[in-house]
């Protein structure tokens, strides 16, 4: 018996141990080729293998992995993949993969390197990405910048230099592609119920006094209303109005640190959770809440129908979302002159600052299997024009000519059914015929945008533009290696947690922010919120 | 006579119990009521909160809208294909594996039970598995929803019992008679476990049906299932706000998301009440000790 017992935990030990070893055997081979494969540099294949489209080659098959959002599906037979596919000499085969498991499934062709595409669209060098860029899964694509000439004009074009070298990773390289704006937009900010500003003959709000007083004003003539609402959780609010006190804190932080901001001036990051100005922020907040004027569901999220809801029926009459949402509550709100306008950011102690935004977004990167085909060169140069190129991001934007739109003289006209439509020309642009969709335009001009918008939205945005600064650049990230990340991730997580108990208590009045403010900060001094700060300052570029 | 009786007996306590039982179905239905209603109503009635449990300003718009879009019923019957044929690959091969393990006069019967309850609790994880999956040339193709997930262990382990339970003699008996094995398992076994099969094809049903990951990371667009269709466009989009991108800000209307969980999850509905009596004696049997 006793025997018997021992040959099969034996055996039972031997198999656990035998795919133990195969494991490793797996990732080891893994990273071996990984290793052994040397990236062809430039200079090697130099001329060899010619320019982006010979006409002589055959289409250049290429496959792609794109990021799908439901509302506005792709298409195979979009009028975008036809005419790159007739002007570029490609044959494109895209994998459309949910943009929700987007990430999921990048991850895994990059982490297994099997089954990867030629091309992989919509993303960026952050989190894991950078530890795969760095271990030799990504191309490094800025070692051929010879081969992307379009997108080198277009990056002097628009200043970029700077926020280009930014996305650099450790080792000095660049790993994506990434799509490229000349001037951030004001897509989303205060929106407010116009006609009842006229009604209660109040003036537009400048500053975070008026807004308090408009509110207020509201509160009063509807006592049973929640004046000002939020959409998806209190981050949009946080985020677009936090800047114009100073900091950008919590987990809308546009630093990503969730309790370090990022001092312009100094060019340096800061406790921004345990600052004078997150205080000043929170006291104001705070008074709206205990006043009734902030929508005390605010700590759940509140999505987007919901919120339409809201704001539709009268419970609340301001909030800060996006543009492109107004449309939709108009059309369904039944109260007469029912009608929401957006509004430039507000003054506060440091001035009038909207969400801070990069002029690079997601692009493209290539995964380290496509550097080993033979045309290689003709793949980065091709997929160079076809995104980045004038023609290109042309296209990319406003469609075909005589087809999406005429030209009268040197103003963009577009074709009546996009202008009639109910979705606006934007969208149904990007529905009908994929021009205009975020994996597929690379390039964005701010000018040749907002020809797709009204008239009204134009205005804010020239507004906007004219202002000192609205709109800052997103702090730059520090140039973390592995161990550096762990020690600061593991710093991060508990601030993080205890800030969002605090900041829940403070809003909410359940703790005191003159009384109990000192406790608080002690609290984040302990755990340890100024070596967090160091550890941030001591791994910039310098 | 008799029935009158059982009326007039029926007790406070079992007044208290049925109310209980009809509280519990209310709790089940109306959420899928509610979603019916709201799927068939017009947006302006959903925005301005007018529709509980009946339609207000009825239409069909959100389910055209879903039928409408790209590869929907290419999707749709991916999932009736990989679920039927799922099914009958895992009944078949976990009949036949559960067959031999039920059988403990057999050598090595131990060990391979011991490894069957080792990797109910330890996988390989995602990266080994996926490397396995498409150095098996797997990817990319059907078998790779259907094959890796032919037994599941804990369905096994039900069969396993049941199995045991059937009682020896008969076995003998059809031995006695001139059967072999396989057709003591085709004739006789088989034919009396119809409630343990029943049970055990309906929850590999249930799997296959609901399974949207295996297909995203095996499978090319044109292969997916309709879940993972369906689970873009009610998740897809609850990023609104997280990211700083401009397609966030687009959402998807609550009426044509409840379209998607009525569509999606109706047929499975559709398919237990039919299963469901085979239920009880299925599971209890199978729980009881051989």
């Amino acid at each position: 018996m006793y025997k018997k017992k021992l040959v099969s935990t034996t055996v039972v030990l031997g198999l656990m141990m035998s795919t133990l070893l195969a494991c490793n055997a797996g990732s080891g081979g893994n990273g071996g080729t990984t290793g052994e494969g040397t990236t062809p540099s430039p200079s090697n294949e130099g001329n060899t293998s010619g320019g982006a489209t010979t006409e002589a080659e055959g289409p250049l098959k290429l496959s792609l992995y794109y990021a799908d959002n439901a509302t506005l599906p792709f298409k195979e037979d979009w009028l975008i993949v036809q005419e790159w596919e007739k002007r570029y000499n490609v044959d494109l085969s895209f994998e459309v993969i949910p943009v929700a498991d987007y990430a999921t499934k990048v991850s895994l062709a990059l982490n297994t390197g099997t089954n990867v595409p030629d091309v992989i669209l919509y993303q960026t060098t952050k989190g894991e990405n950078a530890s795969l860029a760095l271990n030799g899964a990504i191309v490094p694509i800025s070692d051929y910048a010879d081969w992307t000439p379009n997108f080198n004009a277009r990056v002097e074009e628009f200043g970029l230099q700077e926020q280009i070298a930014a996305l650099e990773l450790k080792d000095g390289k660049r790993y994506y592609l990434p799509s490229l704006f000349d001037k951030p937009f004001y897509d989303g900010g205060l929106i407010l119920r116009e006609d009842l500003l006229q009604k209660y003959g109040l003036p537009a709000p400048k500053t975070f006094d008026d807004l308090y007083a408009v509110l207020k004003k509201f509160k009063e003539e509807n006592p049973d209303s929640y004046p000002l609402t939020i959409l998806a959780g209190p981050r949009v609010l946080y985020r677009m109005t936090m800047p114009s006190y100073g900091v950008s804190v919590g987990k809308n932080g546009a630093s990503g640190t969730n309790t370090l901001s990022w001092d312009y001036e100094k060019q340096e990051y800061f406790p921004g959770a345990i600052s004078d100005q997150y205080k000043q922020y929170m006291t104001y907040l705070a008074k709206l809440y205990k006043e009734g004027l902030l929508d005390p569901e605010m700590a759940e999220p509140i999505d987007g129908d919901k919120w339409a809801q809201k704001m539709a029926t009268g419970k609340s009459f301001a909030s800060y979302a996006y543009y492109d949402q107004i449309g939709g509550i108009e059309a369904s709100a039944t109260e007469e002159g029912f009608n929401l306008q957006m509004y430039p950011p507000l003054q506060g102690p440091a001035g009038a600052h909207h969400q801070p935004k990069s002029s690079t977004g997601s692009g493209i990167l290539f995964p380290k299997k496509t550097a080993e085909r033979d045309d290689f060169e003709r793949i980065v140069r091709t997929i160079d024009e076809m995104f980045f190129s004038e023609e290109g991001a042309k296209l990319a934007s406003s469609g075909v000519e005589g087809v999406t739109y005429t030209m009268d003289g040197d103003k963009i006209k577009y074709a009546d059914d996009l202008t009639s439509s109910a979705d606006g020309i934007y969208k149904s642009m990007q529905l009908k015929y994929g021009f205009g969709a975020d994996p597929l335009q690379l390039v964005w001009v701010n000018a040749r945008e907002m020809t797709k918008y009204d008239e009204n939205y134009l205005q804010i945005n020239a507004t906007v533009a004219a202002m000192d600064e609205a709109i800052q650049a997103i702090p730059p990230s520090p140039m973390f290696d592995d161990m550096t990340a762990e020690e600061a991730g593991s710093l991060q997580t508990p601030l993080a947690d205890t800030f969002e108990i605090w900041a829940d208590a403070f809003l909410t009045g359940k703790k005191d922010l003159n009384a109990d403010w000192d406790q608080y900060v002690t609290e984040m001094k302990n755990l340890q919120i100024e070596k967090f700060a160091q550890l941030y300052n001591d791994n910039m570029k310098k | 006579m008799v029935q009158q009786r059982k009326l007039h007996s029926m007790t406070f306590v079992d007044l208290v119990i049925n109310f209980i039982m009809i509280l519990v179905v209310l709790i089940c239905i109306v959420p899928f009521i509610y979603m019916l209603a709201m799927s068939l109503s017009s947006p302006s009635a959903i925005v301005n909160n007018q529709v509980s449990l009946w339609p207000v300003g009825f239409n069909v718009q959100a389910y055209i809208q879903i039928f409408t879009y790209p590869n929907f019923f290419r999707a749709y019957g991916n999932t009736l294909y990989y679920t039927v044929a799922g099914t009958l690959i895992a009944l078949f091969m976990t009949t036949l594996f559960a067959y031999a393990l039920s059988k403990s006069f057999l050598k090595g019967q131990r060990i391979v039970m011991k490894l069957v309850v080792f990797s109910m609790f330890f996988s390989g994880g995602l990266i080994p598995t996926y490397l396995l999956i498409s150095n098996l040339h797997l990817t990319g193709t059907a078998w790779a929803m259907l094959l890796p997930f032919a037994i599941n262990q804990f369905n096994l382990i039900i069969l396993i019992n049941f199995f045991r339970a059937v009682p020896s003699e008969i076995e003998e008996a059809a031995i006695i008679d001139g059967l072999d094995y396989f057709g003591i398992l085709r004739q006789i076994i088989v034919p009396l476990s119809t409630p343990a099969l029943a049970t055990i094809g309906l929850y590999t049903a249930v799997f296959f049906w609901n399974d949207w990951f295996n297909g995203l990371i095996y499978l090319n667009t044109s292969q997916y299932p309709v879940m993972l269709f369906l689970r873009n466009i009610v998740n897809g989009t609850t990023m609104v706000g997280d990211g700083a991108g401009s397609a966030d800000k687009s959402t998807i209307a609550m009426s044509i998301k409840s379209a998607v969980i009525i569509t999606s999850t109706l047929p499975i509905i559709i398919l237990y009440p039919l299963l469901q009596r085979f239920f009880v004696a299925g599971l209890i049997v199978g729980s009881v000790k051989g």
